[in-house]
């Protein structure tokens, strides 16, 4: 701790602090234009220069740190004077084009201008052409940048692609980009100050005074970022529906957001009516139900209302892939000690030494990508990913690519545990069962690579090891989970398993999963013999996720609230049970308190960002429970085969679902993409469309090419599935050319 | 010291105006007044004033050039509100009033926009352009006023005048190299490794090398040692470099990097050490066939075989290495050049780089220093075979073992006793491998004192070697080697005293009688000093040689006398750093570059400028520093544990971690400068 004086007040400062850092958390007011919380200072506004006692000049605030005993004094009227001249420099030239600036009524340079009284512009420059460019998802126009220079630190540091670049050179200096490298994330529209980076959907469609902000959580992934949706009433005509979403915004100086959290929010049920006729027809379907099958796009609280409902009429309820979830964290509680495991997506960003197993890190988990990315740039993380696809997306960030065979994910595992675990007395056999040359041979990893990883984890503080999708549908998911958790459990590792949809540990939490009988089948958001659906497309509609109150829990294990962006007009899960069970719940959020965490009604429940030094709550952390008995690990299993023309199930980034398949503002591409290898091992060409089935699923694709992408792979997309599939993600197929 | 008809330079003020020539005072600074042999300068305009060296000069267009420098030239900037839009509104505004349009007005924002600048600036260049433009509208405001009031353009306005600028910093101007340093750092404060490293590509091939064993001079010209303590400016250099291997990210050229189509002309480089690989480097890259010729077994001179692998990691310096053979540049190893083939290479190559560096051990100088005496092992042959040992994995050669009485295929000095004598880094590097070898006993045997070794090498490795165990006689110094049978068996020690200069000079080192003592020793091992090895330049040359026998050029385009032989490195200057070699070498090549195409030698406006700033020093000591906060602390890099590293060849330094790197670029004050002369 410093300690030192500002304006007067005594004031301490945590180590690494800037004095602006440190007075802010102090509540004291220091102006800035280009300062942005989550990234390292620019400095290249020089508005947060402050005074500081026996020190000639100004000291910039957001770049230093304080030393003990000084006293700051954050205004005075020389400081004023020249932040007011530096307003005039900024609107040198600036267009005076307020009245149809997106930005308006939300601008910095706007608020700064008023706030420092620059009323008139008394010289001005020869001005030169600056072109607008249109960048998908962003349109930049330089001639209202003020070069912060917070985009490019988002893009560099935070979402780790570095796309944004500064093209320097005096007056002429402005941003430019590497389009091949943007994720058409959003960030540097979220974080620009000004007009100058602008979203293209957006744009001129309304300003910001006429839109209502509800914050919400993201419902495309299980990191449901916190975030608002903006909505304005709209002059349709025929009145058919009172507003709509326009845009997502979030508290950009502490939090992100991905492409599709951003722009993925046109999924609202647009349902005007209550359908009387198709409400009595369900009510009599829950009647009769042998099972409910639901997808992990659900709150909390609808999946309480389904188990009450199951409680009354006994079918099953089912979701493999939260089934299947649920599985590994148990296998995982009985050797971790305890059910869940003990790291968050902080813990990644804040961690020095990262390996990821059988993640797609570009594509699976957006977060855990932009966590990744900031561990890389503030503490120079190690970053090591096991997987068979070396995924050039992420080579920025990646240290070391360990390219496993595929389906030996658990060898790797194996591996990774008797390299890194110390005491392994207590797994003894496990680990004298352990050939690590058989399991090098078997996963294709070498032991020198292991050895490599192991060197470069010497000097490291914190190590994490981040689990995805693909072990968790493996067909050895049972035992990997059994190695996961005793790497937790040794302390190798701090874990993140990612769970596989929004809510699935929230499901996983709340209920038990059945498995499906033969019988009439209910479908909550997925095709069945009846079915509920917030698409619009079912037996009955459903509100949406952008059109509820509930919550879920999200890959932090902290249950996040939701509220609902915009209105929906028909019938909710609320209404069955209530007429079905006998209750008189107004909203589900009655339930909130009684899911079986902690008895927190959701009115009390605090979720966002709190104040101006960015302390972050969102509602409460799920407590791991511990777990007494201890089971034993099985020896690693043979290896499968896999060869010939495998194909991944795997989304493009931005797309994670049904729901962000049919937004206007994502490109929602359902090719199926692969190597010339693939191409070749399958006898296919770009531009054939072609039929193949994985686990009894028949697919219709347009095949495509992509040469950056090595091995006998090819990705075949599930966001147009209505459900998440439980199966591994990793299957060969025979392939059909159906060209007409 | 030139005369100078006005000059406000470093806070002189010279103002000869009206006066007749001869009576010019002289300003106290090494201004350019002459550009080049074949030019005179008009004025010379810089971030510390501005000097007029004759009456004719229109300074109103000078300063409105000098601001449009800054605005074009300055590639940095742009990146601050006051630099990017001030600096425009400088230059449009003296434009205005240039070419007769202005106003009052215009001349009073102009005044209140450079203040503003000179406090809120982000670097230095932004500050300290105002600087000679107010000194110009002080000292000279009847002109600027003539122009306004009557609407009339200045004197010279339309004419054409040659101006050439130069962006320099304090230590840019003292690296050899000449290594943008500020933008290297700001890459590291950016987190944007790939913009850092590139940044100290573009005049240092070698920032994997200089980023760990650089003396770092420029570390001596830090602006911010005037506020609290320099930066740490080597290390940061490491993190670019760092980045790009830990990503496996290739070689990464600076800007496009790109080679240039062959032109057809050959160049003979001799030695494969820094200076041949920075030579080869930039000659392959403007598109010139080189040959380099390298006597050992292995690429990389002095820092392959002489620098330690715990100092410098080879797979690092291989990665450096990699560029220029990315460029396709031809090595031709384990051959040492003959007087003939040289003949030879006159006539088939365009012209020859000697870069054989100084790889002759010199003698201490002491009665029975005979080399046949066992035990008696020079410092360069001593560390060759461990390096190629270490990092090469080749054998030392039997006559090596039985001549230096080794019972191994390698270095092994297990219950050995070991002196060696020098005090330079060179010494110091042989001490620590000793330890390494598993010496018993490592005693360093050197005239001066403990702060005399630390300003000669670095306080860390001092202080590294003094926890491995190295034992330090100071003040010490050989007087004779005793023998066996021809093998060593102790040596007599003298002592020394420092003894104050009664006239008030240097203390002088007295030797104390009857102090001398006797240690027993197994080794001796010479690390003076070395010389160069020029055995293989032919006799008939006569190329002219320095004092200390090394090859003569002029230190500007590294020609030797015979036209089409040039000298870079240790063996042109003399046993020194690696970054000399590096700077020498890069200029080397580009007047050869030039030379082979045009048979004429030549040096760029940027190398005029450069020498020129060299000349006057950048950095000045005694300026106080404003707008910066004093003592926030220099960062440390933690180093492996002396009880693991006295055991193995680990590299002994971490380097930074990420957060004391961001800590430590933030402390740069970023003092680039602009310099600019009007011809």
């Amino acid at each position: 701790m410093i300690n030192f004086k500002v304006n007067g007040i005594e004031i301490s400062a945590k180590k690494g602090e800037s004095i602006l850092d440190a007075a802010r958390r102090h509540g004291i007011y220091i102006p800035t234009m280009c300062y942005l919380p989550k990234t390292t200072p620019n400095a290249s506004c020089r508005m947060c220069s402050v005074e500081v006692e026996g020190q000639d000049g100004f000291v910039l605030s957001c770049n230093t740190p304080p030393v003990e005993g000084i006293e700051v004094t954050t205004d005075s009227e020389t400081l004023y004077k020249e932040r007011q001249n530096i307003m005039k420099m900024y609107n040198v030239n600036h267009p005076l084009q307020c009245g149809v600036c997106d930005k308006s009524g939300e601008c910095e340079l706007q608020n700064k201008t008023l706030e420092f009284e620059v009323d008139e512009q008394t010289f001005a420059v020869r001005d030169q052409y600056r072109k607008k460019k249109k960048w998908g998802v962003q349109t930049y126009d330089p001639s209202l940048c003020i070069m912060c220079e917070k985009c490019t630190a988002v893009c560099n540091e935070v979402v780790g692609s570095s796309a944004l670049f500064i093209k320097p050179g005096g007056y002429k200096s402005e941003i430019d980009i590497n389009l091949a490298d943007c994720i058409s994330c959003g960030e540097c529209v979220s974080v620009c100050p000004v007009g100058a980076m602008a979203s293209t959907d957006f744009k001129y469609t309304a300003n910001a005074w006429e839109l209502k902000r509800v914050p919400s959580s993201c419902a495309h992934c299980s990191s449901a970022c916190s975030l608002y949706y903006e909505s304005k009433h709209t002059a349709n005509s025929n009145r058919e529906y009172d507003a709509k979403i326009y845009r997502v915004t979030n508290d950009a100086d502490f939090t992100s957001l991905c492409g599709a959290g951003r722009y993925g929010f046109d999924f609202e049920n647009r349902v005007q009516t209550k359908d009387e006729e198709a409400f009595a027809l369900a009510l009599d379907k829950f009647a009769q139900a042998k099972n409910v099958v639901f997808t992990s796009q659900i709150t909390n609280e609808e999946l309480y209302l389904l188990k009450k409902l199951q409680e009354k009429f006994g079918f099953n309820l089912v979701n493999e892939e939260a089934r299947a979830f649920q599985n590994f964290m148990k296998n995982f509680a009985s050797t971790a000690g305890e059910t869940l495991y003990n790291a968050t997506l902080k813990d990644i960003a804040q961690s020095d030494f990262i390996v990821t197993v059988g993640a797609s890190i570009s594509r699976d988990n957006p977060m855990i990508r932009f966590n990744i990315s900031q561990a890389v740039k503030h503490n120079k993380a190690y970053v090591a990913t096991i997987h068979p696809i070396v995924d050039g997306e992420i080579k920025k960030l990646v240290t070391q690519y360990i390219k496993n065979e595929v389906g030996s994910e658990e060898a790797a595992l194996a591996m990774l545990a008797d390299t890194f675990v110390e005491d392994k007395s207590s797994q003894k056999e496990f680990f004298e069962s352990i050939d690590l040359g058989y399991l090098s041979g078997e996963s294709n990893i070498s032991e020198e690579e292991i050895a490599l990883l192991k060197h470069f984890s010497s000097r490291k503080k914190s190590r994490v090891l981040v689990i995805g999708e693909d072990v968790i549908n493996h067909p050895q998911a049972a035992n990997i989970a059994k190695i996961v958790g005793f790497l937790q459990k040794s302390g190798a590792f701090k874990v993140v398993i990612n769970p596989t949809n929004t809510n699935t540990l929230g499901v996983c939490l709340i209920s038990n999963l059945d498995e499906a009988e033969e019988g009439f089948t209910i479908g909550y958001n997925t095709k069945a013999d009846f079915t509920l659906s917030a698409k619009g497309d079912g037996d009955l509609d459903m509100p949406a996720l952008n059109q509820q109150e509930g919550t879920f829990v999200n890959i932090d294990k902290d249950l996040v609230t939701l509220n609902a962006g915009v209105v929906y007009k028909g019938y909710e899960l609320n209404d069955i049970a209530n007429a079905l069970l006998g209750l008189r719940a107004q909203s589900v959020i009655e339930y909130t308190h009684q899911l079986g965490f902690k008895d927190i009604k959701f009115d009390e429940l605090v979720d966002g960002v709190l104040n101006p030094a960015g302390e972050i709550v969102r509602g409460y952390k799920i407590e791991s429970q511990p777990v007494k008995t201890q089971a034993s690990i099985d020896e690693v299993a043979e290896l499968g085969e896999y060869n010939g023309s495998v194909i991944y199930s795997v989304n493009p980034i931005n797309q994670f679902n049904q729901f962000t398949k049919d937004s206007e503002h994502l490109g929602a591409k359902t090719e199926l993409v692969g190597s010339l290898q693939f191409a070749i091992a399958a006898k296919i060409s770009s531009g054939d469309d072609v039929k193949f089935s994985i686990n009894g699923t028949t697919y219709l694709r347009h095949f495509r090419v992509d040469r950056k992408l090595t091995g006998t792979i090819a990705f075949n997309p599930s966001f147009d599935q209505d459900n998440k599939s439980a199966n591994y993600r990793y299957n060969q197929v025979k392939i059909e050319v159906t060209n007409e | 010291m030139s005369k100078v008809y006005f000059s406000t330079w470093n806070g002189e003020f010279i103002n000869n105006i009206g006066k007749p020539q001869e009576e010019w005072e002289e300003s106290a600074y090494n201004l350019p007044a002459t550009y080049d042999d074949n030019r005179d300068s008009k004025a010379f305009i810089g971030w510390d004033g501005v000097a007029l060296f004759n009456e004719d000069v229109d300074v109103i267009r000078l300063a409105m050039e000098y601001a449009a420098q800054y605005q074009e030239y300055s590639e940095a900037c742009g990146r601050c509100a006051p630099g990017r839009w001030g600096g425009r509104i400088l230059y449009d505004l003296l434009d205005k009033i240039a070419r007769g349009e202005g106003s009052i007005a215009d001349f009073d924002h102009l005044k209140e926009i450079a203040k503003s600048m000179q406090v809120s600036s982000k670097c230095e260049i932004g500050k300290t352009v105002p600087n000679p433009i107010l000194d110009l509208m002080t000292h000279f405001e009847e002109l600027f006023m003539e122009c306004i009031d009557e609407q009339k353009p200045s004197k010279h306005y339309n004419e054409e005048v040659s101006y050439i600028a130069k962006i320099t910093a304090p230590c840019t101007d003292a690296c050899p190299a000449h290594v943008d340093i500020p933008g290297y750092i700001e890459g590291v404060r950016d987190l944007n490794f790939e913009e850092s490293l590139k940044a100290t590509r573009q005049t240092m091939p070698l920032a994997h090398v200089c980023g760990r064993v650089c003396p770092h001079p420029c570390e001596d010209a830090c602006r911010r040692t005037n506020l609290d303590e320099p930066i740490s400016i080597m290390e940061l250099k490491r993190l670019g470099a760092d980045y790009e291997t830990d990503h496996g990210l290739g070689f990464l050229h600076p800007g496009k990097g790109k080679k240039k189509k062959p032109i057809g002309k050959k160049v003979a480089v001799i030695g494969a050490g820094p200076a041949g690989l920075t030579t080869a480097y930039y000659l392959a890259l403007d598109g010139i066939d080189v040959d380099v010729y390298e006597e050992l077994p292995v690429l990389g001179g002095e820092v392959a075989v002489g620098v330690p692998e715990y100092r410098m990691p080879w797979a690092k310096y291989e990665q450096d290495i990699a560029a220029v053979k990315d460029l396709g540049v031809n090595f031709i190893l384990n051959h040492r050049v003959t007087a003939d083939e040289m003949r030879e290479f006159e006539k088939t190559y365009d012209a020859i780089m000697i870069a054989s560096g100084t790889r002759i051990s010199k003698k201490v100088r002491c009665e029975n220093e005979r080399p046949e005496i066992q035990g008696y092992w020079g410092a360069i042959d001593f560390l060759d075979w461990i390096n190629l040992y270490e990092k090469f994995d080749i054998k030392t050669p039997k006559e090596v073992q039985e001549q230096q009485m080794l019972p191994t295929d390698h270095v092994d000095l297990t219950g050995k006793t070991v002196a060696c004598v020098g005090g330079g880094f060179t010494s110091m590097d042989v001490v620590r491998c000793s330890i390494r070898a598993g010496a018993k006993k490592v005693i360093m045997l050197y005239r001066r004192d403990e702060k005399t070794i630390i300003r000669n090498t670095t306080y860390e490795e001092y202080h590294e070697a003094v926890e491995e165990g190295v034992e330090f006689m100071f003040h010490s110094a050989v007087a004779k080697m005793n023998d066996e049978n021809d093998v060593l068996k102790s040596l007599d020690v003298d002592k020394f005293e420092l003894v104050p200069d009664p006239d008030g000079g240097r203390p002088q080192l007295v030797k104390i009688e009857g102090a001398t003592e006797t240690i027993e020793v197994d080794y001796l091992i010479p690390a003076v000093s070395q010389s160069a090895d020029l055995d293989f330049i032919p006799q008939e040359w006569e190329l002219e040689m320095t004092s200390w026998a090394t090859l003569k050029t002029n230190g500007k385009d590294y020609m030797t006398s015979r036209k089409g032989v040039f000298a870079s490195g240790d063996c042109e200057y003399g046993p020194m750093t690696i970054v000399n070699a590096v700077g020498q070498a890069k200029r080397g090549a580009s007047v050869i570059s030039r030379y082979v195409q045009t048979g004429e030698i030549t040096l760029t406006d940027d190398e005029i400028m450069e020498d020129h700033l060299r000349k006057i020093k950048v950095y000045d000591k005694k300026e106080k520093i404003t707008g910066w906060l004093a003592g926030v602390p220099r960062q440390k890099s933690e180093v492996l544990d002396v009880n693991i590293r006295k055991y193995n060849n680990d590299e002994v330094n971490f380097g930074f971690t990420q957060e004391q790197a961001i800590s430590e670029a933030e402390r740069c004050m970023r003092c680039y400068y602009i310099a600019m002369v009007a011809n």
